[in-house]
């Protein structure tokens, strides 16, 4: 299963306007990608709250992971965007 | 969460005719329990300009920008309740949660509101709570 660990990228961690734009480019994925934070529970990528729930902050640890058709795609998508600081302004 | 949340800054019986006014008045708390400047009440409703702060569940979580952290004299929070709803971009929020951090302390507080209004009848106790205890109560993430 495509699978892709990497470190929060956004100032301000994964909340409000990172996790806004996180959140809205996961709903856009063809398949359902799952966010988790070390050993934790995976949430789908999705759900705002979900996100929110992870508190995850510049520099943690976040592992995404999705199954089917263009999973990899999407897991890469979703991975890049974690990456960038997604407070900055032209973000 | 709860020990960011005083009693005086829990507010049940709010009414606002828009969102930006949900969030004036927001600041308006945070401005009189000490918190916050005046200036980061602009802060919030730049913020709400760039992204929603809508959460699900009926609840908003406005907030200032990056930089207008110095704007903070304390982390707190405020719960500010609308039972009549606020019409946020098409969502109807009852609960406002407005949050003054000037670190990343916001995130853990975030991540354990997040966890309480992603069980659906925590998050309806919480829009429909009646007292001041029950909302800290909720907050703090036990049973009622």
């Amino acid at each position: 299963m495509p699978t892709r660990t990497v470190l929060v990228g956004s100032a301000s961690g994964l909340h409000a306007r990172p996790a806004a734009l996180f959140v809205a480019e996961a709903a856009k994925q063809p398949v359902l990608v799952t966010i988790r934070t070390g050993d934790k529970k995976p949430v789908p990528a999705r759900s705002m709250l979900a996100v929110l729930s992870l508190g995850a902050k510049k520099g943690t640890e976040v592992t995404l992971e999705a199954d089917g058709d263009d999973a990899q795609a999407a897991v890469d998508t979703l991975a890049d965007l974690l990456e960038r600081d997604l407070d900055a302004v032209d973000a | 969460m709860a020990e960011l949340l005083a009693r005086d800054a829990i507010r049940l019986d709010e009414r606002a005719g828009s969102r930006d006014e949900a969030i004036s008045r927001c600041g308006a708390v945070l401005v009189e329990v000490g918190a916050v400047a005046p200036a980061y009440v602009d802060a919030m409703l730049a913020r709400e300009q760039s992204v929603s702060t809508y959460i699900g569940e009926g609840v908003a979580i406005p907030h200032g920008t990056l930089n207008s952290k110095e704007s903070v004299q304390r982390d707190a929070l405020a719960v500010l309740r609308f039972p009549d709803g606020v019409d946020w971009d098409g969502f109807d929020v009852r609960v406002c949660v407005a949050i003054a951090a000037a670190g990343d302390g916001h995130v853990d507080i975030l991540a354990q509101l997040a966890s309480v209004l992603m069980d659906p009848a925590q998050a309806q106790r919480l829009r429909e709570s009646a007292s001041v205890d029950d909302v800290i109560t909720i907050l703090e993430g036990k049973p009622l």
